[in-house]
């Protein structure tokens, strides 16, 4: 038994965005309370260079690593994804955590390590890796929920979030260990193969390790914990999870299904095209009768959820291509809208119902205007990158015949129109509350700026990004 | 070109979006120099165009070329007139809106954008670019009624908003039917329309004809989707008014014409008779809830679906006949008949929203028309004009209406004649619905509490004088706009046999 | 063959005996001694799927270490701790027992059709050396990533654990729904 080739170059930007997890918590220990601010530098300094090495880096697409793990367009796409997500969350939450006093080293430490499960997710061969990227991702996650500990709802929602979560990862391991059971590997190449006579365990073990992702993607029936922890965690920690959890899910559903089990693709869709329209209805529904933003923002992370799945369930190479366009359009989208609330306060307090948007717009008019870009790009409207999302993983639906999918995305489309314009309208109506101030800095101002750019580069010149994004697809051909 | 005309306004948007909002008079100066930049390039264009040339000014580009999609603009005789209205419009409503001086700044970036988005699905030829510009009036139009419109502005515009966008994801799948049954996958218009992609596929060319029906429908309106136009129009300010009139309506119209009925015809021709019914129970629904209005606004509104009703008998009438070589005649004259009404009604509609709102905006501050009286003698001018646009609104001959009106009922009698003989009968309710308007405001005794009211201004004149002008020589000499027409509607005619 | 699976019973019965009264019992010490019957138990049912090293590993670091590591926190801590209050739940309980058994009959459903597929396990299968080998051969790479997740285990340990550093009240975040300017709808 020879050991195999360790070619460390392939996991270069995960060892880089480790090692900046590592330097940025141990220099918050070491730096003086009144330096904590160089730490963001070090974060973004690390993590341009990590997403710097992700674009460079080549992609092969045999595996490395005794089959474990895959550097591959899919890879790639998907990391500098989840970098672009943890760096714009590092400057959304620069004068939030110094503001409000939480411990800067072991925050952004947290928030780099999800990243790196999320990476790790994308980049799995093997079911083991992607369990290990889950709990990568995971562990993170439930502490920057609970990270306000002197907070209840902030302590709340890490419970919350840790309790469902572990039960979610239950699921995914006893659906790893049924699959291993059938197979007698835990590699996707075995899972491939077995999937063309899939025994009753194998669709067993499948169903399972369903459960345990759309735990994590936060999909109707699976989703009654996005709220409740969306709402109690710290403003820019919610944001970061909202997007970053999303990425790493379904990097694991285009591994686990779209590429392993393409061949089954008939077998698989019908039940995620269940899951999908179920999503997007309940999650536009429920969105409806919201009064917090973040509440509001939760289930328009599940809804969205629903219509990205849309992509998965074509199953083809286009549908791979349009959920990566869509994840990255839905980053841009979502971290700039948790971007605007962050601009605000309601007396030194979190400014989170949309009551407090009241007018606004008039006071500040960009931050107004990027709010209602924000909310027409995720109502699906052009020419912003919401539209050209939505329309990319419609179309590849349509062309792999699910009809009905893509009717009730369009039907959930127009529900959806109804509560983001209702925010963006919020906002240019009515005076503003004397209570609501405005907390912006030079960190958060930067994140809004390249949401902002971002959606509308995405929807108006998406040229360049389509065809990157198109890497995946080619690269399943 | 044809991209200057369509940016210009965009571009003059954004930088008001960067000038400081307390220079007033610069921020107006740069709306109205985009728009008539804008006006005078599409005139300029207009001096160009070769009649019966097919499209020109063509443009095409890679855009997104991945996935097919480009970049490409082009007019024929279909689009010109209603680009020139589109800017004459835009540039007129900026001149009416000089008095606006709540959030200037944002007004006025926001119309420009809805003139981008207006000007862009006149001339898109790709079936991607239309969809955006279709949608991008969409978010402004929601926003300026939302913001600057009357007491109950946020229901009309939320109303406004869910309608149209029911309708324009209708036309999404449709486009997509589309797309995806052309070989080779294709956006662009020109060739799906050589093509016939759903020609032997009956079924899913009725599904793609509905999905285009529901979205133009839903836009023009015909009954009974019109329900969100009355609420629209009364709480939408004078210059939104003007331009949801003057051309958001076409852009319904302006779809059947261009889309349903030369990509479907024979979906087309199948469901037509259902269209015509359905026109002409907007007609006679429409002249008749006309006339029981009190409110100003609301009546020029209900007229609108009266008159949008005589276009679509045009089209329907036009796609009935398609592939019936001996009624082309009659078809190609239907069809002129509904696009020189397109334009007319633009003009003339246009023109009545403006004399509403010189009454109510800045003078009397309402609508009803019971409390006036006797302003003939105070108003010359104002009653002169308003006369001008109501008589040629409700089909004087001599007047633009009239020509549209007369080739829309010879061209469908052909086709149609039971349904055009009820037709005709709309024009006596809408005659009679705007003498007794005429009446009740000019006419009859004074009312003492309009004893200060002042005539017209210049600017006011500016906004009114070229319409009412345009509506008198298109009434007597319509040949050039005609020809225009024309050429196009007969080559069209000649491609759907 | 008889012998195996009267122990497998024994086993099964004690972990979930032990299970139900890590749920059931209100009394922190009752808990922790419940969990150390289920990972005994636990460790049992490995060692008759012949995989020696994890049985071992079970008992010293979970039995072992985890379980007496709780029982110091309740010793330490028997005062602030108590009893737990009564749980509030209503009908929770009820549907989540019927929802498990229901999930349970579909699981040995499942196993009941189930081919017996994989191959039997070869003869140095669970041994120390076999784990070892490939742990650090075809699994070097998760090897790794795991200790990444212990690494933040730590941390979230620490960062939850430690004590507020500075006399901030508390963080300023929303407390309730703002009665002001009542949502529209």
């Amino acid at each position: 038994m020879t050991p195999p080739a360790v070619d460390l170059r392939l996991l270069v930007p995960e060892l880089v965005v480790t090692a900046t997890a590592v330097a940025v918590m141990l220099a918050g220990l070491f730096l003086p309370a009144g330096r904590q601010h160089l730490l963001r530098w070090l974060a973004a300094v690390g993590t341009l260079a990590a997403l710097g090495t992700t674009l460079t880096a080549g992609a092969d697409p045999t595996p490395a690593f005794a089959g474990m793990y895959v550097r591959d367009a899919l890879t790639r796409v998907i990391q500098a994804t989840a970098l672009l997500a943890v760096l714009l969350a590092q400057w959304l939450s620069g004068e939030y955590v110094e503001r409000t006093g939480l411990e800067a080293g072991e925050y952004y430490a947290l928030m780099l390590v999800a990243a790196l499960g999320a990476m790790l997710m994308a980049a799995s061969s093997d079911l083991i890796m992607l369990f290990l990227g889950l709990e990568t991702l995971s562990i993170p996650l439930y502490v920057l929920a609970a990270f306000a500990r002197t907070d209840l709802r902030s302590q709340e929602a890490g419970l919350k979030y840790f309790l469902l979560g572990a039960f979610g990862t239950a699921f995914f391991l006893y659906g790893i260990a049924l699959l291993f059971g059938a197979t007698g590997s835990t590699g996707y190449r075995a899972l491939a193969e077995h999937a063309r006579t899939p025994a009753v365990i194998f669709q067993a073990g499948l169903a399972l390790l369903t459960i345990g992702l759309a735990f994590k993607a936060a999909v109707v029936p699976f989703h009654f914990w996005a709220p409740d922890v969306y709402e109690g965690a710290p403003l820019p920690a919610t944001a970061y999870m909202s997007v970053i959890a999303k990425v790493g899910a379904f990097a694991a559903f285009l591994r686990v299904y779209v590429v392993a089990l393409a061949a089954q693709a008939g077998e698989w869709s019908t039940l995620l095209a269940a899951i999908s329209v179920l999503t997007m209805i309940v999650g536009n529904v429920a969105a409806l009768r919201q009064t917090s933003i973040k509440r509001l923002l939760a289930y328009s992370s599940i809804a969205h959820a629903g219509f990205i799945l849309t992509g998965v369930v074509a199953g083809t190479p286009s549908g791979a291509s349009a959920v990566a366009f869509y994840l990255l359009a839905y980053t841009f989208m979502t971290l700039g809208a948790f971007a605007v609330v962050l601009m605000l306060h309601r007396r030194g307090e979190e400014a989170d119902q949309i009551a407090d948007l009241t007018g606004v717009a008039w006071r500040a008019p960009a931050l107004g205007g990027a709010m209602a870009l924000f909310m027409v790009s995720l109502a699906g409207l052009p020419p912003t990158a919401g539209f050209l999302a939505k329309f990319y993983v419609f179309t590849a639906a349509l062309d792999a015949g699910q009809i009905g999918v893509v009717v009730t995305g369009v039907l959930t489309s127009v529900v959806s129109a109804y509560y983001y314009l209702r925010v963006a309208y919020t906002m240019f109506t009515g005076q503003p509350h004397e209570d609501v101030g405005f907390a912006g800095g030079r960190w958060v101002t930067a994140a809004l700026v390249t949401a902002s750019a971002g959606v509308v580069v995405l929807g108006i010149f998406p040229g360049r990004v389509i065809s990157f994004v198109q890497q995946v697809g080619q690269a399943m051909r | 070109m044809l991209s200057l005309i369509i940016f210009l306004p965009l571009v003059g948007g954004i930088i008001i979006l960067f000038t400081s909002k307390t220079n007033e008079t610069l921020l107006k100066g740069i709306a109205l120099g985009a728009s008539l930049a804008s006006f005078v390039l599409s005139l300029f264009m207009t001096a160009l165009f070769k009649i019966g040339g097919g499209f020109q000014f063509l443009e095409l580009g890679n855009w997104i070329p991945s996935l097919g999609i480009h970049y490409h603009l082009g007019v024929d005789g279909l689009s010109l007139p209603l680009i020139v209205l589109t800017a004459l419009l835009s540039l007129l409503s900026v001149a009416y809106s000089w008095r606006i001086e709540l959030r200037l700044k944002e007004y006025l970036f926001l119309f420009l954008l809805l003139e981008t988005g207006m000007l862009g699905v006149f001339a898109a030829l790709d079936f991607f670019l239309f969809y955006i510009f279709w949608e991008i009036t969409l978010v402004p139009m929601y926003f300026l009624i939302g913001i600057w419109g009357g007491p109950r502005k946020e229901y009309a515009a939320i109303k406004f908003f869910l309608y149209t966008l029911v309708g324009s994801l209708a036309m999404l799948l449709a486009i997509l039917v589309m797309y995806f049954n052309a070989q080779p996958h294709t956006f662009n218009m020109l060739t799906l329309i050589e093509q016939q992609p759903l020609a032997a596929k009956p079924v899913l060319a009725a599904l793609a004809f509905w999905g285009f029906f529901l979205s133009f429908a839903i836009k023009v309106p015909m009954w009974p989707f019109h329900t969100w136009l009355p609420d629209a129009h009364v709480e939408a300010p004078t210059a939104g008014s003007v331009i949801l009139a003057g051309v958001l309506l076409k852009m319904g119209t302006y779809g059947f014409v261009r889309v349903s009925l030369p990509m479907l015809p024979e979906a087309f021709r199948i469901y037509a008779p259902a269209v015509a019914v359905l026109a002409l129970l907007g007609i006679v629904y429409g002249a008749l809830v006309a006339m029981a209005q009190t409110d100003l606004k609301k009546l020029v509104a209900y007229s609108s679906v009266n008159h949008m009703g005589y276009v679509m008998l045009g089209v329907a009438s036009a796609a009935a006949a398609a592939g019936i070589p001996e009624k082309a005649v009659a078809a190609a004259t239907a069809l002129n008949g509904a696009v020189f009404e397109m334009v007319a009604h633009g003009v003339i509609t246009g023109a009545l929203f403006l004399i509403v709102g010189v009454l109510y905006d800045f003078r009397a501050h309402t609508r009803g028309v019971d409390e006036f009286g006797g302003l003939g003698a105070r108003l010359p001018m104002y009653t002169g004009i308003t006369m001008v646009a109501m008589l040629a609104s409700l089909g004087l001959p001599g007047l633009m209406g009239f020509v549209a009106e007369f080739f829309i009922f010879v061209g469908s009698f052909g086709i149609f004649p039971y349904l055009t003989v009820v037709a005709v009968t709309g024009v006596i309710f809408t005659a009679a619905m705007f003498l007794w308007t005429i009446q009740r405001i000019f006419l009859g005794p004074f009312n003492e509490r309009w004893a200060g009211l002042p005539d017209m201004d210049t600017r006011e004149k500016i906004s009114l004088v070229p319409l009412a002008v345009l509506m008198v020589i298109f009434g007597l000499y319509p040949r050039p706009l005609l020809d225009v027409i024309n050429a196009a509607m007969t080559t069209l005619v000649a491609m759907v046999r | 063959m008889v012998v195996e699976v009267i122990i497998f019973v024994f086993a099964a019965l004690g972990a979930l005996a032990g299970g139900l009264g890590v749920v059931a019992s209100r009394l922190p010490v009752r808990n922790a001694l419940s969990l150390l019957l289920v990972l005994g138990s636990l460790a049992v049912t490995y060692l008759l799927l012949a995989a020696q090293f994890i049985a071992v590993l079970q008992v010293i670091v979970y039995a072992g270490a985890i379980v007496v590591l709780f029982l110091f926190v309740v010793m330490l801590l028997h005062r602030q701790l108590g009893a737990m209050s009564p749980d509030r739940l209503r009908w929770q309980g009820p549907v989540a027992i019927g929802l498990s058994a229901a999930f349970l009959i579909l699981m040995l459903l499942t196993l009941r059709f189930a081919t017996n597929a994989a191959a039997p396990a070869p003869a140095e299968f669970g041994t120390v050396e076999s784990v070892g080998r490939a742990l650090f051969t075809s699994f070097a790479l998760p090897f790794e990533v795991a200790s990444v997740i212990l690494l933040v285990g730590i941390i979230a340990a620490v960062v939850i654990g430690r004590p507020a550093s500075r006399p901030v009240a508390a963080p300023p975040r929303s407390s309730a729904p703002s009665p002001v300017g009542a949502p529209r709808r």
